[in-house]
C-alpha cells in the first residue's frame, strides 16, 4: 500500500511538473520578479559558467586557475563545470543545460570538438546567455548554422609546431634521422601541430616514421620503442604533446640512447619543464592557457556589460629550451595551485 | 510451503522497491532543498524536462541492459552500438536518405548487432562479458572504418525534430521513452517471453527442463539490447545534431549503473524493469543536481560512486537480515 502511495507520488511530481501549466511558472517569476531585482540591484554579483576540456589534465586545470584568479580580481563568481573521464560533446551540452537553469550570466567554453556543440549553442541563443570560445576553436560552419558570433581567444598550434620545427632547421645537421609523434588521429589540433613541425623542419630533416599515439604516455613508449628498433640512427623525436614526449624519453633512456636523440615536446607541463631544466628534453612548445582562462572572463564581463570586444586573440606560443625555461617556471608557478 | 515462499518473495520486491522509492525522493527533496536555499532553480518544469532529456539515452540504453542482466548476463557493446548508429545514421542522412527510414534502418542494425553478441553467448557458449568485451571493440572500430574516424556534423533541423518536437508542452524524447518503458513492463510481466527471461536468469537449468527453449531466449535478450542501444544511439545523433564517432564511450557502465541502482540483481532473475527507468532519473536527478549546485566536479564523481554502492547496498538489506 505505501509503496503503492509513494510511486503514485513520484509520478504525479513528474506529471504536474512536466504538463503542469507553463503560465503559473512564468506568474510566479513574474511576481517574485521585483522583489529579486531590488536584491539584484545592490548585491548584483555575476556568475560565468566555465567549462574546459577536463579537469583531470594540468593544461586545463592552469586555464581554470587563470580564470579563478581573474574572476576574484573582478568580483564575480566562477562556476567551473567539465565532464569527467569523457570529455564529449553530449556531456557537455548536458552541462550548458543545467548552467542555462542555474542562471549564469555568461559561457566560456573549450569545446569537446570544433563542431559538436551545435545544439548547445543554440539553447545558449534562446537563454541570451553569450558565450565565448576558448583554446579549441568552433568551427565557423556551426556558428553559421546557430547563427552566432562567438569570439575566440586561444593558440595556434599550427604555429607553435612551426616554431619547433624552425628552431630544429637553425640547430641540427640536414638530414638527421627525426620521427615524429602525432595525437589523435582526426583531431584538428593532433594535424595542426604534426604539420606545423613538418612544414617547417620536414624538407631539413630526414622524417624516417610517424606515429599517433593519442596523446597518451603509454603509447608514446610503446611507440618510440617500435620506431627505435626499425631505425637505430634516429636523432631526433618531436612528439606532439609532452605526455608522449614523456614516453619517448623512457623508450631512448632503456635503449641507452639519450646521449644521441634529442626530444621535443608540446605542451610545456610542469613536468616537461623540469625536464627541460635537467637536460633530458631539448624543449617544449609552451601555450598560455591561463592568459585564456583570464582573457576569457575578462571580456565575458565586458559582453554582459554590453561592451564590444575583440573577436579573435592569439595568446601566442614559445619554444622553452634550457635558455628560457627558468622565466617560464617562474610565470608558470603563478597559475599552479 | 510452495505458497509461503512466493509471498515472501513478493515481501522482499515490496520492500526492494520501497527502499528505492524512499531514497529517490529523499534524494530529491535534498537537491531540491539545497538548491532553493542556493537560490538556485531546481525543480521547475524546464530543468525537469531536461533532467529527464538528459537521462533517456542512458535511460534507454538501460532497458536492453535490464533484460541482459536479467538473463543472468552482461552487455559492454551497447557503448559502441551507440557510436557505430550515430556515424552511419549522419552518412546516411547526408546521403539524402529520408531521415524514418534512417531510423528504422539503424533499429535493424542495433538488432542484427545484438544477435551478433547473442549467439555467441547462447549458442557458441562464450561468456557475456567476454564477447561483448570484443564486439565493443569490433564495433568502436568499424564506426572508425566507416568514416575514417571523423565526426560528422551540419544536418538538417528535422533531425533534431524527431526528439525535440513538442506534443502536449514536453519534447516527444520524453513520451517516447515513457512509451518505451511502458511496453517492455508489459512485455516483461504478460508475456511468455517475459516469464522465461526470468525463469532463465533465476535458474537457466530448471527453465531447460521445464521445457524453456533457453538458447533463444538469450538470442532474443541479446537482440533486444542491441536493439534498445540502437533507439538510445538514434536518441544521442537526434539530441546533438552531430555524430561523434567517440560517442557512447563509457555509457554501458552508466546503463548498468542504472539497471542495479533500479534494483535488478546483476546475477539475473530479479528485479524490476520499471525501476530502472527510476534508476536513470536518479542518476540524472544526481548529475544535474550537483552542476546547479556548483559542486566541485572531483566531488561530483565521487558522490555518484557513493550513490551506486549505497542503493545496492540498502536494497541487500533484506539479504543480509536473513544470513
Amino acid at each position: 500500500m505505501v509503496k503503492k502511495i509513494l510511486s503514485l507520488l513520484i509520478v504525479c511530481v513528474l506529471v504536474f511538473s512536466l504538463v503542469g501549466c507553463g503560465t503559473s511558472e512564468k506568474k510566479v517569476e513574474d511576481a517574485s520578479g521585483t522583489d529579486v531585482k531590488d536584491v539584484t540591484d545592490t548585491t548584483k554579483e555575476l556568475t560565468i559558467g566555465f567549462i574546459p576540456m577536463t579537469m583531470n589534465n594540468e593544461y586545463f586545470i592552469t586555464m581554470v586557475n587563470g580564470a579563478k584568479q581573474k574572476a576574484k580580481e573582478l568580483g564575480i563568481k566562477l562556476d567551473v563545470q567539465a565532464a569527467d573521464q569523457h570529455a564529449s560533446a553530449a556531456a557537455q551540452l548536458t552541462i550548458i543545460e543545467n548552467m542555462i537553469t542555474s542562471g549564469v550570466d555568461g559561457i566560456c567554453i573549450v569545446p569537446s570538438s570544433s563542431e559538436g556543440l551545435a545544439t548547445a549553442l543554440e539553447k545558449c541563443k534562446e537563454a541570451g546567455v553569450p558565450v565565448i570560445n576558448l583554446d579549441t576553436i568552433i568551427n565557423q560552419a556551426v556558428l553559421d548554422e546557430v547563427g552566432l558570433e562567438v569570439p575566440f581567444y586561444g593558440t595556434n598550434n599550427y604555429e607553435g609546431a612551426k616554431a619547433a620545427g624552425e628552431y630544429v632547421v637553425a640547430n641540427f645537421e640536414a638530414g638527421i634521422e627525426t620521427i615524429i609523434l602525432t595525437g589523435i588521429e582526426g583531431q584538428q589540433n593532433a594535424a595542426d601541430r604534426r604539420n606545423g613541425f613538418f612544414d617547417a623542419a620536414g624538407k631539413h630533416v630526414h622524417v624516417v616514421a610517424e606515429q599517433s599515439a593519442n596523446w597518451e604516455v603509454d603509447q608514446g613508449y610503446t611507440a618510440t620503442q617500435n620506431m627505435l628498433s626499425a631505425n637505430p640512427n634516429i636523432q631526433l623525436i618531436f612528439a606532439s604533446n609532452d605526455g608522449m614526449a614523456i614516453g619517448a624519453l623512457r623508450a631512448v633512456e632503456e635503449a641507452n640512447q639519450k646521449d644521441t636523440i634529442k626530444i621535443i615536446g608540446f605542451d610545456a607541463v610542469s613536468e616537461a619543464l623540469n625536464l627541460v631544466e635537467a637536460g633530458d628534453f631539448l624543449g617544449t612548445v609552451a601555450q598560455y592557457p591561463a592568459e585564456m582562462g583570464i582573457l576569457g572572463v575578462e571580456n565575458m564581463v565586458k559582453v554582459i556589460n554590453g561592451e564590444t570586444v575583440k573577436q579573435s586573440i592569439d595568446t601566442g606560443t614559445k619554444l622553452i629550451t634550457i635558455d628560457n625555461v627558468a622565466e617560464h617556471k617562474e610565470y608558470s608557478s603563478k597559475f599552479a595551485d | 510451503m510452495k505458497n509461503v515462499s512466493v509471498k515472501e518473495r513478493l515481501k522482499d520486491k515490496d520492500i526492494q522497491a520501497l527502499a528505492l522509492y524512499i531514497g529517490t525522493i529523499a534524494i530529491l527533496i535534498i537537491l531540491s532543498v539545497v538548491c532553493k536555499l542556493l537560490g538556485k532553480n531546481f525543480l521547475t518544469v524546464g530543468n525537469i524536462q531536461n533532467i529527464i532529456n538528459q537521462s533517456a539515452v542512458i535511460a534507454v540504453i538501460a532497458i536492453g541492459q535490464s533484460i541482459v542482466i536479467l538473463t543472468g548476463g552482461i552487455d559492454l557493446s551497447v557503448s559502441s552500438v551507440v557510436g557505430f548508429v550515430g556515424i552511419l545514421g549522419g552518412l546516411l542522412i547526408k546521403g539524402g536518405m529520408p531521415i524514418p527510414l534512417v531510423c528504422i534502418l539503424l533499429m535493424i542494425v542495433g538488432l542484427a548487432l545484438g544477435i551478433f553478441n547473442g549467439v555467441f553467448v547462447s549458442y557458441g557458449k562464450v561468456p557475456a562479458f567476454i564477447v561483448t568485451l570484443g564486439s565493443m571493440q569490433i564495433i568502436r572500430g568499424l564506426t572508425m572504418v566507416l568514416n575514417s574516424g571523423k565526426p560528422i556534423s551540419g544536418f538538417p533541423q528535422g533531425l533534431r525534430t524527431i526528439t525535440n518536437a513538442k506534443l502536449l508542452g514536453m519534447p516527444v524524447s520524453i513520451i517516447y521513452l515513457f512509451l518505451l518503458y511502458a511496453i517492455m513492463i508489459t512485455v516483461m510481466k504478460k508475456t511468455r517471453l517475459g516469464r522465461w527471461i526470468y525463469a532463465i536468469g533465476g535458474n537457466a537449468n530448471a527453465a531447460k527442463l521445464a521445457g524453456v527453449r533457453t538458447k533463444k531466449i538469450e538470442l532474443y535478450a541479446y537482440a533486444i539490447g542491441g536493439l534498445f542501444a540502437a533507439i538510445g544511439g538514434i536518441f544521442l545523433l537526434s539530441r546533438l545534431a552531430y555524430a561523434d564517432p567517440n560517442a557512447g564511450m563509457g555509457y554501458e557502465l552508466d546503463a548498468i549503473a542504472a539497471v542495479v541502482i533500479g534494483g535488478i540483481a546483476l546475477s539475473g532473475g530479479k528485479g524490476n524493469i520499471g525501476n530502472t527507468l527510476i534508476g536513470a532519473l536518479i542518476l540524472g536527478m544526481l548529475k544535474c543536481g550537483l552542476q546547479i549546485m556548483n559542486v566541485p566536479v572531483y566531488y561530483q564523481t565521487i558522490i555518484i560512486g557513493v550513490t551506486i554502492i549505497a542503493a545496492v547496498f540498502l536494497d541487500k538489506a533484506k539479504e543480509r537480515k536473513a544470513e
